[in-house]
């Protein structure tokens, strides 16, 4: 382990350092106390920064100075004392991190991924009681049972009210209605506003325009064509000519899921239910269900319009995925598809016919975002700004990964012969 | 040391340095630029292309030094980057690395390359990694690479013991529970093919040896020193086009390979008494008169790359050859190079 230098002149204006460079010089001061938040080079984990040093020590929200990005030097010496002041609680937060691990494993536990678990909670807990100290181990249980027990509705308590035949009758009329009173909101005028919003939003989103967008209903609007037969079936959400009333349904597995908007109100309350880190932030069954079947009959399908203006800004971008080319977001997410050409071909992997199926790329592509963000809404997160291009960006990195995965799934399926030796 | 290294600035970013040829690349996706060093250079530096400068800022330092990167960022033409300390970039390249073997490593009988264990080679791959998950694209990359490794037996040396340990704490830290190791399969290394096998009543009329363009088919499939024979064969019956290939050592998947010769398509979907991989198909007699320059076999795997005349090809591919060869003795390869061949 090394430790970064940071030679820079002081205090000249106008002149910034990477973010990374000042994080990583102050880390390794913390010495090896910290080790479990970091990775075998000596550096915070990407989790330690997004779950740990950004919303709990940096706070950028609160001082953009520490922004993502360039910090300007005058702010470096700051930054630095600042997560050297956190030093005891970071170590103590490691501390806390290795023993609710150890318990984790004398208790079985295999369910969902432990820093996405339990950083925060560990940070907490060595805020408020500091280095583990008497007591600890029970603590350690405690905060294991509070995210794997007891947090949260669960899919069998889902599926015992939904089939309940007490509330069927009304889950059904209350469906019944919700369609029946379908959209409201006027077609899109050919705004400009999502260009506008789409042109900056790499690297200097406009907080105004999407704040007008909002104001504006262009989501809501934006979804109104959607009800023109193949519309919905053109943008991948669905299988059929028109979107449907979903069923409330009773059976669901992660891996047979239909489209979006075929899947039924069970479906589209699974993945949120079966996903540990989030489960507790979920309402209970009785409103989760109400507000789920209020939303499969709104714009979109989503419940919030900044959702909406995602999902039409999402729509807009990746028409540059099959398109002439566009610039802003659109450009950057094209960028990103023709990289991915290259990088088969440096992999050595199949490349014909996955490249050519762009428009099942797009297709995925809205059909990610669209499950990215239903499961916000269902943990009442709402897209900012900021957000965006992070989530445009990270759904077709993602959709390109699944992709991936696939095709050396299929290599491996391949095989002539019997098995793998 | 001191490396040399241009910089253009493109519409989306920066590209630094010559990108190799992608047989002699070891890829990062880092998060706002790929890096690629050319394993067959021994360069220390990497070329780049930089596509989202404003996350590359953030790490890019790690590779070329907190001046210099700030200098590719800046819109300099060219830098002098000069070799310090960076276990960063070490870690990047050995990751990069690991990537090259996955994809190009040339397992062949008839070169005297042995095939890398794909255990070995998932398990040095999610350990490597972790080690740089802070600055890659995928933030899941550890728990993606976790996902295909399985355990490697650890009673075959204490390196690899310790490689094993180091992949359960790290499955262990994400949530990922890995296959225990399989009892190792009897590993056949096919014989080198002494010719065709004799038959009786049949005549090869015309036959000839073409190289497998590594391109076409997946890894780990095909030798990759040795040519796919082909051979026009009078039989009583008619005229018959056989297909020989030899497949590369080792236990890698292996997907349907076909073949085309001037306009006849044929599968591969035969295998012989010599474990090689046969394709048989009746031809009309004009076959016979197909041009010299048209007597060429190719030979390719559903979906991969269409191949282009490449005259580097052959150099290029001997020099990776010679190579991985050397890797197989290299005291400071990775344990996967070092341990191809052996159980």
């Amino acid at each position: 382990m090394s430790s970064p230098r940071a030679s820079v002149a002081p205090e000249q204006a106008g002149v910034t350092l990477p973010r990374g460079l000042l994080i990583a010089e102050a880390w390794s001061r913390l010495g090896p106390a910290v080790a479990p938040l970091g990775n075998a080079s000596g550096r915070p984990l990407a989790r330690t920064v997004k779950l740990i040093l950004d919303p709990l020590v940096l706070r950028p929200v609160l001082n953009p100075r520490f922004a993502a990005g360039a910090v300007d030097v005058a702010h470096a010496e700051e930054l630095r004392d600042r997560i050297a002041a956190a030093g005891p609680v970071l170590a103590a937060t490691a501390a806390w991190f290795l023993l609710v691990k150890k318990r984790r494993r004398k208790a079985g536990i295999t369910e969902g991924n432990p820093q996405d678990l339990y950083f925060q909670r560990c940070f907490e807990l060595a805020t408020t009681l500091g280095d583990p100290g008497a007591g600890a181990v029970a603590e350690a249980d405690e905060l294991l049972a509070d995210v794997h027990d007891r947090a949260g509705p669960t899919v069998a308590g889902l599926r015992d009210y939904v089939t309940d035949p007490v509330n069927v009758g009304a889950l059904l009329r209350m469906l019944d209605a919700a369609w029946a009173a379908l959209p409201a909101a006027g077609p899109d005028g050919g705004s400009v506003l999502p260009d506008r919003f789409l042109a900056t939003c790499v690297t200097r989103p406009d907080a105004a325009v999407f704040a007008e967008l909002v104001t504006d209903l262009a989501g809501s609007r934006g979804a109104a064509d959607l009800h023109r037969p193949g519309v919905a079936a053109a943008d991948g959400l669905t299988d059929r000519e028109l979107p449907t009333r979903p069923e409330l349904g009773a059976a669901a597995s992660k891996n047979a899921l239909p489209k979006p908007f075929d899947r039924s109100i069970v479906q589209r309350l699974f993945a949120p239910l079966t996903d540990a880190a989030r489960r507790d932030a979920l309402a209970d069954v009785p409103d989760l269900v109400r507000r789920e079947i209020a939303r499969s009959a709104a714009p979109w399908q989503l419940g919030a319009e900044p959702g909406r203006v995602a999902m039409l800004l999402g729509r807009a971008a990746a028409a540059g995925l099959v398109g002439p080319p566009a610039a802003g977001a659109a450009a950057q997410l094209r960028t990103r598809w023709e990289r991915e050409a290259y990088v088969h071909r440096a992999r050595r992997m199949p490349g014909d016919g996955v490249h050519a199926d762009v428009h099942g790329v797009r297709e995925a592509y809205l059909r990610r975002l669209w499950v990215r963000l239903h499961g916000r809404e269902l943990v009442d997160s709402t897209v900012v700004a900021t957000e965006v291009w992070d989530l445009l960006d990270g759904v077709l990195r993602s959709v390109i990964l699944d992709q991936r995965d696939r095709l050396r799934t299929a290599l491996e399926r391949l095989d002539e012969r019997d098995g793998h030796g | 040391m001191a490396e040399t290294l241009r910089a253009r600035r493109v519409e989306s970013g920066v590209d630094v340095g010559e990108w190799p040829h992608p047989e002699r690349t070891a890829l990062v996706e880092g998060r706002g630029a790929l890096l690629a060093w050319d394993v067959l250079s021994g360069a220390v530096f990497p070329a780049a292309r930089v596509y989202d400068p404003v996350r590359a800022a953030d790490w890019l330092w790690e590779v070329y030094g907190p001046e210099v990167a700030a200098e590719l960022l800046g819109g300099a033409e060219s830098v002098t980057a000069r070799e310090d300390e960076s276990p960063v970039r070490d870690a990047c390249a050995l990751l990069a690395h690991l990537g090259w073997v996955e994809a190009w490593w040339p397992a062949s009988s008839v070169a005297g390359v042995p095939a890398v264990d794909p255990v070995l080679l998932n398990a040095e791959l999610a350990v490597a990694t972790a080690a740089v998950e802070h600055l890659l694209d995928d933030e899941d990359a550890t728990a993606r690479a976790l996902a295909v490794a399985t355990l490697p037996d650890i009673a075959v040396d204490p390196e690899v013991a310790a490689l094993a340990a180091r992949l359960a704490e790290l499955a262990d830290d994400h949530g990922v529970a890995l296959p225990e190791p399989v009892a190792a399969p009897s590993r056949s290394e096919f014989a080198l093919a002494a010719g065709g096998s004799d038959r009786t009543g049949t005549i090869s009329v015309l036959s000839g040896v073409s190289p497998v363009d590594w391109a076409a088919v997946p890894a780990g499939v095909v030798d990759a020193a040795a040519g796919a024979e082909w051979a026009v064969v009078r039989e009583p019956g008619g005229t018959v086009l056989e297909v020989t290939v030899l497949p590369a050592p080792g236990l890698a998947p292996r997907p349907r390979l076909s073949a085309r010769f001037g306009d006849v398509e044929l599968p591969l979907d035969g295998v012989d008494d010599l474990g090689r991989i046969t394709g048989r198909v009746a031809v009309p007699p004009t076959v016979l008169l197909t041009p010299p320059a048209r007597r060429v076999l190719t030979v390719y795997a559903a979906g991969f790359a269409e191949t282009q005349p490449d005259p580097d090809a052959s150099e290029r591919r001997a020099a990776i050859i010679a190579y991985a060869r050397s890797r197989v003795d290299t005291p400071t390869a990775t344990i996967t190079e070092r341990r191809a061949g052996r159980r």
